[in-house]
């Protein structure tokens, strides 16, 4: 009995002198992914990503084809996946759904920085404030900055930036970023080739979309609110004529090929209907530098042949 | 000397009440200190585990503790406010990954804490039930929250007025509920999390309304011009974002002026954090605290109690070791005529000196086998009491 008693105050003893549990360690964050996944806003930081990624990465746009990614509103399960990306880019201006989510910060790039200073606000009419003393809104700006050659150039740069934390081989993202901006250049020389040629003739836009082009290339424009596929109506076509009257346009500029009805009520006119993409969402065929430089081509062509 | 012992175990198990007593008091007070540092330490251990955790909060200056009680406990009273420029100020130091924090309202009782989705990754929290924080207007719950409200995902919950008679204040936001949090034996348990955003829509800072540009109503509208329209407050603001309202919320003013209660800046290694905090040393707005010295500075205060709490055991000890010593005593006065029996059965004096050690000896062993017994309890259950009375206050 004795040697009982002693056998098991001496295991108690043992434990009781144990070690106090670990305290609770630090909180660390989740390691570093190493699948590369990447999020996008819009085809062209897309298309910036897969250019430099070279199929090292899971580059995603899930904006439906039929959407126009800047005013898309996107699913809480899409959301979900923006959540679970390595990396978020996104093009700064516009995209007023990325405002009203919850993204983490640390895995968000806003590839405008560079360029904050040649954002081109929109007259999109009165902002509003609460009482005559209050902070008032802000008014909207243009968000299709890639139509600048050379703001498309520092977008480029500032998603090979970004991707260097995905650790992509940093000589080989230099050499594709160089490519690729060596590629803009050569449009945006083809372009301000096409503005000094038109020299500040009127042209039309079917959508106020070409606000950069504009600037970049001193295009002398002013933009209607026309659909390819939709036939304007009696009024719209009067608000065209009175245009014309001050500002009578040659060429205009569409997002995509009108209906015949509308390219051949506008040769009545004397306007020649050019298909300029904008690219804000992914072509149905070619890629990013295909379909710009076609739109330089039918541009170009469209200015010499004035 | 095993008949001794023998004869000594059955005596006490004669008397198992005296011994029961005997071995009770004697364990109690063996247990008590030992117990109470034990608890103190294991206490403060949790205490400032949290504050480990976050090497360090940046704040507006003044009070350090209150700063981190806000910060790190979700304490009501929370400190100055900071402009959101401070966070970008941070990140673009390319030292840290700034998370903010703006922890001002309640909602039942419970903190509401406006933060990040990087929050939940840096305290390792996981959705135990529904989703992560998606759209403005949303809540995740911690675990303890919900099981007290009887909240699930898919209900809601509305901000508390910061004053029950402020008529120019803000509607009280209804948020609803899309997550619960796993629980986490942290102050994480007790908190309601939401996007920064809708923490500064509580605020009043963002708003959604009907569209002034478009609406015909006069009576909302105190002037306009091409470049502005003003509103008057007759405008009612939505205090709830659904599907519909939810396009036309929006923010006035620069969102760098927006205000934060605190910023958790995660240094990327020990050399940034040391490089961050000479850059904040001397810094006239902001203060760069370490919240483990801040914690640590607070508990030895409280804890000073620990010392007049042990002082008392110890009266308590020297107490009941004398009535112990008198009970024995008592005891040998009560057992002369045993003792005298023994004597004249041939018991030798060493004989019943030991058989009376031996009676002790066993009553203090198992007084000190039930202490170590009770320490044990304490060592593998003592979290469990710590998280069901200590935490939850």
């Amino acid at each position: 009995m004795l040697r009982q008693l002693t056998a098991l105050l001496l295991l108690t003893l043992s434990v009781g002198c144990s070690q106090p549990p670990d305290q609770q360690g630090d909180a660390q964050p989740a390691a570093a992914l190493q699948e590369g996944i990447v999020y996008t806003v819009n085809y062209p930081l897309a298309f910036f990503a897969e250019y430099l990624g070279q199929g090292g990465l899971r580059v995603e746009l899930p904006v439906p084809a039929e959407e126009d990614p800047a005013y898309w509103q996107p699913q809480p399960e899409i959301v979900l996946g923006y959540q679970q990306a390595d990396l978020i880019l996104l093009n700064g201006p516009g995209y007023a759904w990325v405002n009203r989510v919850s993204l983490p910060a640390n895995t968000q790039v806003d590839t405008s920085t560079a360029y904050t200073g040649h954002f081109i606000e929109l007259d999109t009419g009165p902002v509003h404030s609460h009482g005559p003393e209050g902070d008032h809104s802000h008014g909207e700006i243009a968000f299709t900055t890639w139509l600048d050659m050379s703001l498309a150039s520092l977008q480029a740069a500032a998603v090979a930036q970004a991707l260097q934390k995905l650790m992509v081989d940093p000589q080989e993202l230099e050499q594709r970023l160089a490519a690729l901006q060596s590629e803009l250049s050569s449009i945006d020389a083809a372009l301000i080739e096409a503005g000094q040629i038109l020299d500040n003739a009127p042209v039309l836009f079917s959508h106020p979309v070409y606000q950069y082009l504009s600037d970049r290339y001193g295009l002398n424009g002013q933009a209607l609110h026309w659909e390819p596929e939709i036939y304007p109506d009696e009024a719209d076509w009067n608000a065209l004529d009175k245009i014309l009257s001050e500002h009578p346009a040659t060429i205009m500029l569409w997002e995509d090929q009108p209906i015949p009805e509308i390219e051949s009520e506008l040769r009545k006119r004397g306007i020649v209907v050019v298909v300029f993409k904008p690219l804000g969402r992914r072509p149905d065929s070619g890629d990013f530098l295909a379909v710009m430089e076609t739109n330089v081509q039918l541009l170009s062509a469209a200015v010499t042949a004035m | 000397m095993r008949g001794v012992f023998y004869l000594a175990w059955r005596y006490l198990t004669w008397h198992r009440f005296k011994t029961s007593v005997l071995v009770g008091a004697i364990s109690l007070v063996l247990f008590l200190p030992s117990g109470l540092q034990l608890l103190i330490n294991r206490t403060a251990e949790d205490m400032t585990a949290r504050a480990i955790a976050t090497p360090l909060l940046l704040g507006s200056r003044g009070s350090p503790v209150e700063l981190a009680l806000n910060s790190l406990y979700f304490s009501e009273d929370y400190p100055s406010q900071l402009d959101y420029l401070e966070l970008d100020r941070l990140n673009e130091t390319g030292l840290v990954d700034a998370i903010p924090l703006y922890i001002r309202y309640r909602a039942r009782g419970h903190a509401i804490v406006g933060t990040s989705l990087d929050y939940f990754t840096f305290r390792g929290l996981e959705i135990a039930d529904g989703r992560p924080l998606v759209e403005l207007g949303e809540a995740v719950l911690g675990g303890a929250v919900a099981q007290e409200l009887g909240l699930s995902v898919g209900d809601s919950v509305i901000s508390s007025p910061e004053t029950l008679f402020d008529l120019a204040g803000v509607y009280p936001l209804k948020m609803t509920i899309v997550g619960v949090l796993a629980t986490s034996h942290s102050n994480d348990d007790q908190a309601i999390f939401v996007d920064l955003k809708t923490a500064w829509i509580i605020n009043g800072l963002g708003h959604g309304h009907q569209d002034l540009n478009k609406t015909a109503a006069a009576n909302v509208v105190l002037t306009t011009s091409d470049e502005q329209v003003v509103a008057n407050a007759s405008l009612v603001n939505y205090n709830e974002i659904t599907s519909d309202n939810r396009d036309s919320f929006h923010f006035h003013g620069d969102l760098s002026d927006y205000p934060l209660t605190a910023v958790l800046p995660i240094a990327v290694d020990r050399k940034s954090a040391t490089l961050l905090q000479g850059r904040y040393l001397d810094h006239p707005t902001l203060q760069l605290i370490e919240p483990v010295k801040v914690m640590d500075e607070l508990l030895a205060t409280v804890f000073a109690v620990q010392r007049y709490v042990l002082f008392a055991i110890a009266m308590v000890a020297a107490a009941t070791a004398a009535v112990v010593v008198l009970v024995f005593m008592l005891s040998l006065r009560l057992r002369r005529g045993e003792l005298l029996t023994m004597t004249r059965l041939g018991g030798a004096r060493w004989a019943i000196t030991s058989l009376i050690a031996a009676e002790i000896i066993i009553v203090l062993i198992m007084a000190a086998t039930v202490a170590a017994l009770l320490n044990l309890a304490l060592v593998l259950w003592g979290d469990t009491l710590l998280n069901s009375l200590v935490l939850r206050s």
